[in-house]
């Protein structure tokens, strides 16, 4: 089967100046990966390249022509003064669907129930939007991109500023969403250790460097130290897998200063 | 005293247009938080009067009552297209709008100065509401009328690129587009009240109303409501009080706008407390 996305010697970058070069990987169906790296390293270029509202400065991105992305913003990026209930944000997701100048049906309103219904919410749907919790806040647009019956679900930083149990219970939704209804999902994030107990495959970023494998193959300590730089140790713990800087030892520190 | 008022009735159809127009634009506007766009436009609208009465002075006009209303439109348009095509490189979003604003006001000045007609001074402050014509009235009609029906027509194609315009792009919207239908419908209005309402006005009701909404509600449907009726409120209490009293109407409509958002703001603490 093709390839939903297909990336092939793409240099991605903003006017002359290249912020990825030459950078190749497939995002298959059925694909459970996690873009991961520091903020400034070049995800959200990523994303935008695979999003389409980046062109690529050379190479190609390819994108299969029955894609459709359910995109999950980051949660500050909207604007929360604005007077929505949670149903009418969730049925934005619909709004390309029922069509220009047209407004949603009944049918239309079940669906964004079902939606709601299915990250857990349904009983929020006619409170304010900016009355929730950051958690909820996040259920309803992963709602809202789950209503467009996409093909790959796209999170940008789902778990930025959550507390811990609400980052588990994102996380599980994620992986529940992707393992029960076999979605296709793209996940991108700063935290290394978060995501890498959750996603299938990783896709680094680390200042201009890329490198996409399954999760085994990048949590190791020899990949993680070269893409890093400074030695970095993979300690397993109750089954999840933890990467932290080594100590510098006090001969190294000197070495430094 | 409410005979003096009818005497003046074409004038207040006329302020009652008007502020429908900018009451239901301004939510956008506020919600936007592209309120010193909207100052920015009604400066430059303002600018264009000032532009055609210069004209006019200096013997080169069309002719025609309009002149100085289309003068303003096209200004006002060119302004249109600067705003809704993004930024500008170095200098900030905020700043552009600063510019725009301070030089339209100057310019304005300048060429009102040097204009051979004295009547017009007032558009920069409380325009000239009084003078409106019915066939003011029918001409704001018609620009308003088409205004409102693409807004309802397009409701939820510009609420979604105005909430979250990333998500938007992704579900294939041409956001520019939208910004553009927005920014095109806000230029109108805003060119074809000025010549009457003046910048103060115009102004005012880009912003208090749809204010005087977002205290009173928690929906789209009453933001849009309650901003649409606290314009027509202050547009019919300021005028009605202004014509007895003979005070300027624009500023009294102006004032009346201002106090419609104290009892909104005290309306909600008092909901808020039962």
């Amino acid at each position: 089967m093709a390839p939903l996305v297909t990336f092939d010697r793409a240099t991605l970058g903003y006017g002359r100046r290249a912020v990825l070069t030459d950078i190749s990987f497939e995002i298959p169906e059925g694909d459970f990966l996690g873009l991961v790296g520091p903020n400034g390293a070049g995800k959200t270029t990523i994303l935008r390249a695979l999003l389409g509202s980046l062109e690529p400065l050379s190479g190609t991105v390819t994108r299969a022509p029955t894609l459709r992305f359910g995109y999950v913003p980051q949660r500050d990026q909207v604007d929360y003064n604005f007077p929505l209930k949670v149903l009418d944000v969730v049925m934005m997701g619909r709004y390309d669907r029922i069509g220009l100048g047209r407004r949603p049906t009944n049918d239309d309103r079940r669906r964004a129930h079902e939606a709601l219904d299915h990250v857990g919410i349904d009983r929020l749907a006619d409170r304010p939007l900016a009355d929730l919790s950051g958690g909820q806040k996040q259920r309803t647009l992963i709602a809202r991109a789950l209503v467009g019956e996409p093909n790959v679900l796209v999170l940008d930083e789902p778990t930025n500023g959550m507390d811990l149990v609400a980052t588990t219970q994102i996380l599980g939704l994620v992986r529940e969403l992707h393992e029960r209804d076999g979605l296709t999902v793209l996940m991108v994030s700063h935290a290394l250790n978060e995501v890498a107990n959750y996603v299938e495959r990783i896709a680094l970023v680390v200042e201009g460097g890329f490198r996409i494998g399954t999760t085994d193959e990048i949590m190791t300590e020899q990949a993680l130290s070269q893409m890093y730089g400074i030695p970095v140790e993979v300690d397993s713990f109750d089954g999840h897998r933890i990467v932290v800087a080594r100590r510098p030892t006090s001969e190294a520190t000197a070495n430094h200063v | 005293m409410f005979s003096t008022v009818l005497l003046f009735r074409e004038a207040l159809y006329g302020a009652l247009v008007i502020a429908l127009a900018c009451s239901v634009l301004g939510v956008y506007v506020v919600l936007r938080r592209i309120v010193f766009v909207g100052a920015a436009l009604a400066q430059i609208s303002s600018a264009g009067i000032a532009l055609a009465l210069w004209l006019a002075g200096l013997g080169l006009t069309l002719g025609g009552e309009a002149e100085p209303t289309v003068v303003s439109l096209l200004l006002t348009l060119v302004a249109v297209l600067f705003f809704a095509s993004g930024t500008r490189g170095r200098i900030p979003p905020d700043a552009t709008i600063g510019i725009t604003y301070s030089v339209a006001a100057a310019v304005g000045i300048l060429l009102i100065a040097k204009a051979a007609s004295g009547e017009a001074h007032d558009i920069f402050l409380s325009g000239n509401i009084l003078g409106i014509t019915r066939r003011n009235t029918l001409v704001l009609l018609a620009v308003t009328v088409p205004v409102l029906v693409l807004h309802a027509v397009f409701y939820k194609e510009l609420l979604f690129v105005s909430f979250d315009r990333e998500t938007a792009r992704t579900l294939g919207y041409n956001v520019r587009g939208w910004d553009l239908l927005l920014y095109l419908t806000l230029g109108v209005v805003i060119a074809s009240a000025m010549q009457f309402a003046g910048v103060m006005l115009v102004f005012n009701f880009l912003v208090l109303p749809a204010v005087t909404g977002l205290l009173l509600s928690h929906t789209m449907r009453g933001v849009f409501f309650w901003s649409v009726v606290s314009g027509l409120v202050a547009a019919f209490a300021g005028f009605s009080l202004s014509v007895p009293f003979d005070l300027p109407s624009g500023s009294a409509i102006s004032a009346a706008s201002g106090v419609m958002v104290i009892l909104a703001w005290f309306g909600r603490r008092i909901v808020a407390r039962s």
